[in-house]
């Protein structure tokens, strides 16, 4: 079970600083956790501003799960307003507020996908382009973008530089929110594989990100 | 499990992809491992991000955040007690 050497001595050393790549900001502009903590004393202009910052990409995880731009339009509605209601939950101390928010939007665009049953529906619409669906996480990548640092296009490198089999079970794991034994069923592979890839591709992507913070 | 296994575990924690019979082990080594187990999984999250942050991002309604305002500052003035003005 354990590798033999205790717990302190496997887990001492300097806190690590987040492994988080943010997107660029204007100059002058607030950060994240100042509108965070605007909004926790009720501003509505720090709302109105963190929406401009990131209505695009929270939009996009949205539709990139439930695959229907007007059910999209109202879970990020629903997103912003769980945003303004449980700001005061936010701990910066716990992580950024990009991830919190990211995670947020995640968890209620898979309680979406469930509830309202459009399962289905982006099942069908999946299957119309089966060979596109691990690539068409990460299209629209140029070279141009990676050297201009874009941070979409790295992460999108990051990602893209996995196999396309951890690729695939990554997709189904944090986009369609399928548990290990789901996606065994799902692609009819092993479920100590899937297991494996699973292991294998977050470590890649993790460890790029951290490669990827040191070099920013 | 050691704490490189409970590295790859925390990994498919944040995700959820977890199964129930792994993810009983697994807190139990959370409590094992203590603050570092948590300062790991605070920063699993930001595989969040980057998978979002991986996304082209779409343009949004106006219309959305038109509404979105409007309820939240009708919201706000009720809290604070001072009715929107006649």
């Amino acid at each position: 079970m354990s590798s033999g050497l205790g717990p302190a001595s496997e887990v001492e050393g300097p806190k690590q600083e987040p492994v988080t790549v943010s997107i660029g900001t204007e100059p002058g502009a607030p950060s994240d956790v100042e509108l965070i903590t605007a909004i926790q004393a009720g501003d509505a202009d720090a709302l109105s501003h963190l929406y401009d910052r990131y209505s695009g990409i929270l939009k996009a995880l949205i539709l990139r799960i439930i695959h229907n731009d007007t059910e999209a339009d109202d879970l990020l509605q629903e997103v912003f307003l769980e945003i303004w209601n449980q700001a005061k939950n936010f701990s910066a101390e716990k992580g950024k507020p990009l991830g919190w928010m990211v995670t947020l939007t995640r968890r209620r665009s898979i309680d979406a996908l469930r509830k309202k049953q459009a399962y289905a529906r982006a099942e069908e619409r999946l299957q119309a382009e089966p060979e596109r669906q691990p690539l068409a996480w990460v299209q629209n990548t140029t070279a141009e973008e990676i050297t201009a640092g874009d941070t979409r296009a790295l992460m999108a490198k990051v990602i893209s530089s996995l196999p396309e089999a951890q690729q695939q079970v990554i997709d189904l794991a944090f986009f369609r929110g399928m548990s290990q034994r789901e996606i065994a069923a799902h692609t009819n592979i092993p479920l100590g594989t899937v297991k494996t890839r699973l292991e294998l591709g977050l470590k890649k992507i993790y460890d790029s990100l951290k490669e990827l913070k040191d070099e920013l | 499990m050691s704490f490189e296994e409970f590295q790859n575990s925390a990994r498919l924690y944040v995700i959820g992809a977890l199964e129930p019979d792994e993810l009983q082990n697994f807190e139990a080594s959370r409590k094992k491992y203590g603050a570092a187990a948590e300062d790991f999984i605070n920063q699993c999250y930001s595989l969040h991000e980057a998978f979002a942050l991986s996304l082209k991002p779409a343009k949004a309604s106006a219309a959305i955040k038109d509404r979105l305002m409007s309820m939240v500052r009708e919201r706000s003035n009720r809290q604070s007690g001072s009715a929107p003005s006649a």
